[in-house]
């Protein structure tokens, strides 16, 4: 008997070795066996495995794919036949290219945006450790919640255990820099030395250890730099601060990267906190001065902490009316709103609403794509039922559809990447952002899951739903479900317009909400009012300043102002007669010379403003009627109340203006008489001349201040300013909305499209029985509208809540009326008509002889 | 375009499979190989020889017919071309050249 090689090393040989090569090395292999197999039989099987390992090796490796051959070829016939169904359904084609690529081109875009929002102050490294000291102030009416605490507070943190390290900061404010002779402004604060210990701003090389720690130190970012000195290798130079009538010479002692874009403070400048705190008067337990934030050794100690800290500040400050909290450093910028004590949102609310548009949208071109498929499926009926007949599995008709709804995705994700590229600018404009393309993994990632989601989600009922005919009945020629899908793409239909509906009238809302406050009369006058903030010799002799600014040409009128929208300095420490424990209040505090009340155009409800002629005026006080109404006293004017600087006798209310925002209600206010420590200059200009009046102004200031830098503000910028995100919400809302009734629309176009070319035949004969124009009109727009109105009728419900919720945020806002819903569904039903009419009138005007003489 | 190469252990073969003329398969060529040498070689780098250099046009093969050895597989036999043998004539002129260069001196 013949000696057999070994079976598994033949097997092994035979799955991997190319089929031309397998006989000759086979048979070599087995004869060299055969004659080694005569010395030493188990040599020769050892011999004979090695020899088989050493035919691995890519000269007689077969190539693997070649085995599922069948498996590829049919992959490539997919693949022609989608290109093919392209090429023939043009049409239908470019509507699904063109409602998928800009769909997936504004679901990029918000991605873009949110992913922005969401990283905001997520950059510095020890972000999960770093929390806000936040208090909680109640009174009569009800608890408001402010970022500010007591700066003395910082020294006592020490002693909590939790409490890694702490920093202690003010706000950032505009300010006066110089250095030989040129004046800036710039944006800048104080803090203390351990600032860059909690925070991850960047120090460049090259300055001091502990930068903050000398008094008269300043840390300036590369970009001030530049403009300072034209150069970053600036240790040790010499800056002069300005502020009002304080200055400061102070030594660069160290040189920062420019705030990135991610971080919510911008700033130029720091300065030290040792010679704030020394400077200011108010050091005080009671005085809500500072930022600090804490970084606490483990973010579950949160509580623990914070009833530390608030037991500390109990302590010294003995109030039981304040509360101090602490919250995440960096979710201050998304949840940035607090109602009555509790966290209330704030810009997540726009992250979470642009999620859901962005889905919609996605969502309203997956329908497009699908109804066109769909509807498209009776053409392609015959070339289903005979790859049917031929054997056709339904999974690999199932994987046909797929691929071709796989492959158009695909190319509207590229046609989507072009216009992203091409449209960004523009986005940024809009958004306020400066947002740039470039590739990272999660984008990456996003664009791939949109795909595969768009691919699969508007893929697969049209691959379950073409694949499940049964071929004899289509070969027959008849399409057997009738009713029910006309049903489901009639469905689809309603969902489309239903959603486009609802972001109409968000859009109608946003936008009313927004005119409204612009045009809302606050109590005071905010048009063409310009100020700008006194410093170096303004500072001295107001007066000249005031007359000076008077003089020229378009200019009504000048006062000395301390008002600042948006609110300013707020005080507890207001005693009056009467004033019981539960009448702890706040109150806004504003500081003003002679005439700023009737030059901002506010209203005396009693009393008189603050005048030239009375000269004992330095110990009056306004207030406003929220106050009087607060304190609870009648016929006010006359009386006295003691304010933390002594006591002032009331000259006069003035009618409630609003201070803050719309956001929240009209708060107690007192009016210093104090010129001499008020910050701004303010004058109010005629109509229509106003260019040739600033420059008149400001050569006034040129001229009595010379060296500083003119920097004239507009009252209604700011107040405009307060409501950036909501606008910056609106502009962008009323793009994607447009967006989603357009792509509805193109859907709608090829599905009205569709059904005409199939009931041409029927309209024929209709014409010929003497139908009239408007009967077919009538007949071929009645299907669409009815869908629309149904879809009205889902959507006006949905989108009544979500306005009701949105306008709840203002204090002051509109009042819901029919008619922004009744706008928005004549104006989706409208759009629609229009749609659907061209090629309706098209079809009602085809001479009946040429759809009806060929069969 | 550049002459295709011909490796050292691809010359012994190409010369082995002109040598044994006809008769050269994997087996007969390591073994000539192998008693010539006085080396063990293994099979598939005869292979591997035979395979590149029918690719490049040196040799070319053919099956032989079917008999009861080698478990029924037929021997694929291998021939020189007349590539092949230009290949190896330049191979040998230009060494012969070489060696008659080699000066006398040098042995000394």
């Amino acid at each position: 008997m013949r000696p057999t090689p070994p079976h598994r090393a033949i097997k092994f040989l035979r799955w991997f070795c190319r089929e031309d090569f397998i006989e000759e090395v086979e048979g070599d292999l087995i004869e060299i066996f055969e004659m080694q197999f005569e010395d030493s039989p188990k040599k020769a099987r050892r011999k004979f495995y090695w020899s088989v390992l050493k035919y691995f090796r890519p000269e007689f490796i077969k190539a693997f794919s070649n085995q599922n051959s069948n498996y590829l070829t049919m992959q490539r016939h997919n693949l022609k036949l989608t290109i093919r169904s392209f090429l023939k359904y043009r049409s239908q084609f470019l509507i699904n290219l063109i409602g998928l690529s800009t769909a997936i081109a504004a679901v990029l875009f918000i991605y873009l945006w949110v992913s922005d929002e969401l990283g905001m102050d997520k950059f510095h490294q020890k972000d999960e450790q770093l929390f806000q000291i936040y208090s909680n102030h109640s009174d009569a009416a009800g608890i408001s919640t402010w970022k500010g605490v007591p700066g003395l507070l910082k020294d006592e943190l020490e002693t909590v255990p939790e409490v890694e390290s702490s920093t202690v900061y003010t706000d950032t404010h505009d300010f006066t820099l110089s250095s030989n002779d040129s004046y800036f402004r710039a944006l800048g604060k104080f803090a203390d030395s351990s600032f860059f210990d909690v925070f991850s701003y960047q120090l460049l090389s090259g300055g001091n250890k502990n930068p903050l720690k000398d008094e008269s130190a300043i840390i300036i970012s590369e970009s001030l730099a530049q403009k300072l000195f034209g150069s970053t290798d600036v240790i040790g130079k010499s800056v002069t601060w300005h502020f009002w009538e304080k200055q400061k010479e102070v030594f660069v002692s160290g040189v920062m990267k420019n705030t990135p874009n991610t971080s919510s403070d911008q700033f130029d400048f720091i300065m030290s906190w040792e010679f704030y705190h020394d400077m200011i008067e108010y050091k005080q337990w009671g005085n809500y001065y500072a930022r600090i934030v804490v970084a606490i050794n483990n973010p579950a100690n949160q509580q623990q902490a914070a009833s530390t800290i608030d037991k500390i500040f109990k302590e010294n400050a003995q109030t039981e009316k304040v509360t101090l909290f602490l919250k995440k450093y960096s979710d201050q910028y998304l949840f940035g709103n607090y109602e009555n004590g509790k966290e209330a949102g704030g810009r997540i609310e726009y992250v979470r609403l642009f999620s859901i548009v962005a889905f919609f949208i996605l969502f309203i071109a997956c329908i497009n794509f699908i109804n066109l498929s769909t509807a498209k499926a009776s053409q392609r009926t015959k070339e289903i039922s005979v790859k049917k007949t031929l054997g056709a599995s339904r999974p690999s008709l199932i994987n046909q559809h797929l691929t071709e709804s796989v492959l158009i995705s695909v190319a509207s994700m590229f046609l989507a990447l072009g216009l992203v590229w091409v449209l960004l600018p523009q986005f940024n404009l809009v958004s306020g952002k400066a947002l740039s393309f470039a590739f990272t993994w999660p984008f990456a990632l996003t664009a791939i899951s949109v795909v595969v989601f768009v691919g699969l989600i508007a893929g697969s009922y049209p691959a379950l739903y073409l694949s499940s005919f049964d071929p004899i009945a289509l070969l027959k020629g008849k399409l057997a479900k009738g009713k029910g899908e006309v049903r489901g793409r009639q469905v689809l239909v309603v969902i489309q317009f239903a959603l486009s509906i609802i972001l109409i009238v968000a859009v109608i809302v946003v936008q009313g909400q927004m005119s409204f406050l612009q045009n809302k009369n606050l109590g005071y006058d905010r048009d063409n009012i310009l100020y700008f903030e006194r410093e170096g010799k303004i500072l001295e002799n107001s007066e000249t300043v005031l007359h000076a600014i008077k003089q020229v040409k378009g200019v009504e009128g000048a006062a000395l102002s301390g008002f600042i929208i948006g609110g300013g300095n707020s005080t507890g420490g207001v005693d009056w007669e009467g004033k019981t424990e539960e009448d702890q209040i706040q109150f806004w505090e504003i500081k003003a010379g002679t005439g700023m009340l009737e030059l901002m155009g506010m209203e005396m409800a009693a009393g008189r403003e603050f005048t030239e002629e009375f000269s004992a005026d330095s110990a009056s006080v306004i207030i406003n009627e929220t106050a009087l109404e607060a304190m609870g006293m009648e016929d006010p004017i006359g009386k006295t109340i003691t304010h933390y600087t002594g006591e002032k006798k009331i000259v006069g209310v003035v009618k409630d203006f609003n201070l803050i925002s719309l956001h929240t209600k009209i708060e107690p206010m007192i009016i210093l008489y104090n010129p001499k420590e008020t910050h701004f200059v303010i004058a109010k200009l005629e109509k229509g001349n106003e260019a040739q009046t600033i420059q008149g102004i400001e050569e006034v200031y040129k001229k009595i201040n010379p060296g500083y830098v003119f920097k004239p503000q507009f009252l209604d910028q700011d107040y405009e300013a307060l409501y950036k995100a909501e606008q910056r919400v609106s502009g962008l809302a009323k793009y994607f909305s447009a967006l989603a009734i357009l792509i509805s629309c193109l859907g709608l176009f090829g599905l009205s499209a569709f059904t005409l070319e199939r009931r041409t035949k029927e309209i024929g004969i209709r014409k010929v029985l003497g139908a009239g124009q408007f009967n077919i009109l009538y007949l071929l727009s009645g299907d669409f509208t009815k869908m629309i109105l149904i879809g009205i009728l889902i959507s006006l419900p949905v989108s009544y809540y979500l306005a009701d919720q949105w306008l709840a945020n203002f204090a002051f806002h509109i009042s819901l009326s029919w008619w922004i819903f009744a706008l928005a569904g004549v104006s989706a039903l409208a759009v629609a008509w229009l749609t659907v009419s061209i090629q309706t009138i098209k079809a009602s005007n085809t001479n009946p002889v040429d759809t009806l003489k060929s069969e | 375009m550049k002459a295709p190469s011909l490796g050292e252990f691809e010359e012994l073969v190409l010369l082995m499979v002109a040598a044994l003329h006809n008769e050269a398969y994997g087996v007969a060529i390591l073994e000539s190989l192998e008693t010539k040498l006085s080396k063990k070689v293994n099979i598939s780098a005869i292979h591997v020889a035979l395979k590149r250099m029918e690719e490049k046009g040196f040799v070319k093969s053919r099956f032989g017919g079917i008999t009861a050895d080698r478990g029924g597989r037929r021997k694929k036999f291998y021939v020189i071309t007349a590539f092949g043998k230009q290949a190896l004539d330049q191979q040998y002129s230009i060494r012969t050249e070489l060696y008659q260069q080699i000066p006398e001196i040098s042995f000394n």
